[in-house]
């Protein structure tokens, strides 16, 4: 083999076996800085799927990964790209074949020129050529797989786990809407029941009988369970909303209507008694004189004179004129007020163009839209008052006109016009009831109130209040004559404040509610005292020190057993003795009923007078209504 | 023939001729392959050898067989404090002539041979070491006005005694340098302990033959001078010696740690005159990176010279030069 032959043989086998080593190095490298992006990628997938980044958040963290992926560019770039040593090749064929750089020495040697070249070199050319058949580049920088690459392979499939992976979000389903019926007792029922069918009898005005009749609905859904909470105080309010929507304007305007009326039926002297009767709001008086005047216009003995029948004619046509007179004056000047308010705000306006509106301009607008608010009202109420004695002024002013023809037929008139002041006086009776009907749907609505607001305690502190309301006993119920009690300033927490009543008698559980503080000095025949905690309340009770009250009441030598003071002399039940009695027998029976009329009575005037802790006017009410007379 | 040919030749009767110098010395000298390579290298290197061991290792012996086999004049000189340069060089005396004439004359010393073993050197006082290392580097003497050549070829064989260090004067960095090789003596293993009291306590004693001459010597050492060195080879050598210098670019960890000061460029020289004579050992006709690595323990480990942390922890030079050797590539360029 030639020389130069040879060399070029080593030259290629060394060219051959460098790009080997160079790869193996790439791949190295990859091995070795692929994990830093890959396993970026793996830490941001995780969060990505773990805390459900959204795009927004994502966008960031996956820029941030620029960074492992710029160094391992850079780092597989440099060794790919950067100058190689020379004889790598070559060094590597010698290290593999065991050649002692004999084939590098070769190459080495032949770029000597050849005048230079000793006989050593030569026969070192020569050797290494020799060797040119033995080079094996591929066993001599074999290319394998990096054992970093096991690292990369675990990245890359952890990668598409988690590409695949959903993470599985527990979603909140709304809850499935529970229905929990309104319970109300039996007892309660029955209360409301009665009430409704009360009304419904004492009532025949159709508005309140619709609304009584909404009531007694209401009572029977809740008796069906056919109520929740919530519609049950939708409803509650609804009907309170209606009842109450208008019962006092129409009341105001009515009144209205009837003191125009009367001012002008004063004028005559025939018609004195009933513009009296009118101002007062004796409708019934005022009907009654009308009737009356009738009468007296009827009867051709005694008849009014002709001056007088003028002036009463004169009187009614202008009562029967008088309301629409009212309506009309106050539009006249709810417009002319508005006419003045509009020139007002043009002028504000150019003056505001110009250089800015004075506040004299703007106090007298304000006050301006005041007035007009105010007459706004006015004409509502006139107008209210209007059609409430448009039947009344039509009768009034029709005898007014018959007066002068035929007094007969001007005396029907006015019989006419007592009737409808008959009407009016029964639509104030039934506000009365509409009146009554609002309050036992506040009583109602109280009681659901104070049965919702406390939980399951509260119900069974009512449950055990109702039970011993009606004498039955319960837990801790004191003996008759036996131990002695003696409340302590109520505290901040809810608690039963027990009031002993004397020998006999039940003691009675009253959850204050809220943080009213109680003050109580119990009768002997709680079995222990009552509340115990000092406390403050924002109203009533609120509590004081102990010392105050002075010392303890020694009930040894003080106190009465109110049984021995109630004991029948034989001349008449006493009245403790009848409300014994009462429980025992279902509260049923007259004398019971007038009784607890009676003390029903004095009870509510001392709620309706005197300043009581408002949680406790809950219990005062509801007592009454646990031991109400039954039939 | 051409001159390629002639060279294979000559590279031929090179080894054909160690071998049987080999041969020779195995006679008397039991294992010690390495160091007896190690000698040899030095003396084709036209240099000297710093012999460390414990006493009884055969450092003598082994000198005293290489001059018989080498047939070259042999002088040994037994270093002690009270030895004076002139006891090594030698000294001008008054001399009565035949004629009744008076003439000083100058007596040669021991340095004057072409083998000489200088024995535990570091007993000697400076001044008396630097008159030998002189001459070492110098291959002459100077005396008075005159200077005497030593006769080629010249080697010196110094030893020293590594655990007996009372009473000595370790020889400073300049003149350790001088040496090619620093040639560790191995404590032989059990066979040749066996091999050595057969041979020593029996009535039989190995005679050896003369088996080269000195021009033949003085041939081998011009061929070693003539093996042309790869420039990657020369390159690595230059590597590696400036690795085991604490600034150096490819210095290793361990370098910039322990090491104070690295090799001289006599390192290099002594890992390059050292891998052509063993590339002619091979019967190669060039040096290679594996004949630097193979040298370069025993030229560099007297001349890396340790710091106080170094030397503090232990650490031994070979271990310094171990690790410049595995960390450093094959090629660079």
């Amino acid at each position: 083999m030639a020389s130069s032959d040879g060399i070029a043989l080593l030259r290629h086998a060394a060219r051959r076996a460098g790009r080997r080593a160079r790869a193996a190095a790439v791949f190295g490298r990859i091995a070795l800085l692929l994990p830093l992006p890959l396993g970026y990628a793996v830490l941001v997938l995780t969060l990505v799927k773990a805390l459900r980044l959204d795009t927004a958040s994502q966008r960031g963290w996956w820029l941030l990964g620029l960074l492992p992926l710029v160094i391992f560019l850079v780092g597989v770039g440099r060794v790919l790209f950067s100058r190689r040593p020379s004889w790598q090749g070559s060094i590597a064929l010698d290290q593999f074949h065991g050649f002692h750089d004999r084939v590098t020495s070769a190459l080495s040697f032949s770029q000597v020129p050849v005048a230079e070249r000793t006989p050593l070199i030569e026969a070192a050319i020569e050797d290494g050529v020799a060797l040119a058949g033995k080079l094996d580049p591929r066993r001599a920088v074999p290319v394998g797989l990096p054992r970093e690459l096991a690292v990369t392979l675990g990245l890359l499939l952890g990668l598409g786990a988690l590409s695949v992976l959903e993470v599985q979000k527990l979603r909140q389903l709304p809850a499935p809407p529970s229905f929990e019926p309104m319970v109300m007792s039996a007892d309660d029922i029955e209360l409301f029941r009665d009430v409704a069918k009360e009304l419904q009898v004492k009532n025949d005005d159709p508005n309140a009988l619709v609304a009584v009749h909404r009531f007694n609905q209401l009572v029977e859904d809740i008796a069906e369970h056919r109520l929740d909470r919530h519609e049950v105080f939708q409803r509650m309010g609804d009907l309170e909303r209606d009842l109450k929507d208008n019962l006092e304007l129409d009341r105001d305007a009515r009144d209205d209507g009837l003191k125009g009326l009367a001012r002008e039926l004063e004028k005559s002297g025939l018609s004195k008694a009933a513009a009296n009767a009118l101002d007062e709001k004796r409708l019934a008086d005022a009907e009654k004189a009308l009737r009356e005047l009738a009468e007296k216009l009827k009867k051709k003995e005694g008849r009014p004179s002709p001056a007088e029948l003028d002036k009463l004619r004169q009187a009614l046509e202008k009562a029967s004129q008088s309301s629409e007179q009212r309506a009309r004056s106050i539009d006249q000047r709810r417009r002319e007020l508005e006419e003045e308010h509009k020139s007002l705000l043009k002028k504000k306006k150019s003056d505001q163009a110009d250089a800015g509106a004075s506040p004299d301009q703007d106090k007298k607008l304000a006050d301006n839209e005041r007035r007009l608010e105010h007459l706004e009202r006015e004409k509502n109420r006139a107008e209210r008052s209007q059609r409430q004695m448009s039947e009344l002024d039509k009768q009034l002013a029709q005898a007014a006109r018959d007066l002068m023809r035929d007094a007969g037929q001007s005396a029907q008139d006015l019989e006419q016009g007592a009737q409808d002041i008959n009407r009016m006086a029964k639509q104030e009776t039934s506000e009365e009831q509409k009146q009554e009907l609002l309050k036992k749907l506040q009583e109602m609505r109280e009681l659901m109130r104070q049965q919702g607001k406390g939980g399951k305690d509260q119900m069974q502190r009512l449950q055990k209040f109702g039970q011993r309301a009606r004498g039955q006993s319960g837990a801790g119920q004191g003996k008759p004559g036996e131990g002695q009690g003696e409340g302590q300033p109520g505290g901040k927490k809810d608690g039963p404040l027990r009031r002993g009543s004397g020998p006999g008698s039940v003691s009675i559980d009253i959850p204050v509610p809220q943080s009213g503080s109680s003050q109580g000095q119990g009768q002997p025949s709680g079995d222990k005292p009552g509340g115990s905690d000092p406390g403050s309340g924002p109203n009533y009770g609120t509590g004081h020190d102990p010392n105050l009250a002075g010392n303890a009441t020694d009930l040894k030598g003080k106190t009465t057993d109110v049984t021995a003071a109630g004991a029948d002399t034989g001349q008449g039940a006493a009245s403790s003795q009848v409300i014994y009695g009462a429980a025992e027998r279902g509260f049923v029976g007259r004398g019971y009923k007038q009784v607890f009329t009676d003390y029903q009575t004095v009870a509510e005037r001392a709620l309706s007078q005197d300043q009581i802790p408002s949680g406790y006017r809950f219990y005062v009410r509801r007592y009454f209504q646990l031991i109400r007379p039954r039939e | 023939m051409t001159d390629a040919e002639q060279a294979r030749e000559e590279v031929a009767e090179f080894q054909k001729r160690i071998g049987a110098l080999r041969e020779e010395i195995g006679r008397v000298i039991v294992g010690n392959r390495e160091v007896i390579d190690g000698v040899l290298s030095c003396m084709l290197g036209s240099s000297h050898a710093l012999l460390e061991g414990v006493p009884g290792l055969g450092k003598t012996m082994l000198v005293r067989t290489l001059a018989d086999v080498l047939g070259l004049e042999f002088s040994r000189i037994q270093f002690t404090p009270d030895l004076m340069p002139a006891d090594i060089i030698g000294t001008v005396v008054l001399e009565e002539g035949a004629g009744g004439a008076r003439q000083l004359e100058f007596r040669r010393g021991p340095i004057f041979a072409n083998i000489v073993l200088a024995d535990e050197v570091n007993r000697a006082t400076p001044k008396t070491q630097s008159a030998l290392l002189e001459a070492m580097q110098e291959h002459r003497v100077t005396v008075g006005r005159t200077t005497h050549v030593i006769s080629e070829p010249y080697f010196v064989l110094a030893t020293q005694n590594p655990l007996e260090m009372e009473g000595t004067y370790p020889l400073p960095e300049a003149q350790l340098d001088r040496f090619f090789y620093k040639l560790e003596v191995p404590f032989p293993s059990r066979d040749e302990l066996h091999a050595i009291i057969d041979r020593t306590t029996s009535t039989q004693h190995a005679q050896v033959k003369r088996v080269l001459t000195r021009e033949q010597i003085l041939q081998m050492q011009a061929l070693v001078r003539r093996v042309p060195v790869a420039r990657h080879v020369q390159d690595y050598a230059i590597r590696v010696l400036q690795a085991t210098h604490p600034t150096g670019e490819e210095a290793p960890e361990l370098v910039k740690r322990f090491v104070r000061t690295g090799g001289s460029p006599r390192g290099a020289q002594a890992m390059l005159l050292g891998a052509k004579v063993r590339a002619l050992f091979d019967g190669r006709f060039a040096a290679s990176i594996d004949d630097v690595k193979a040298t370069a323990l025993s030229a560099l480990r007297h001349r890396v010279l340790l710091s106080f942390e170094g030397e503090a922890e232990g650490v031994a030079p070979d271990r310094v030069i171990g690790e410049i050797l595995k960390k450093l590539p094959g090629s660079k360029e």
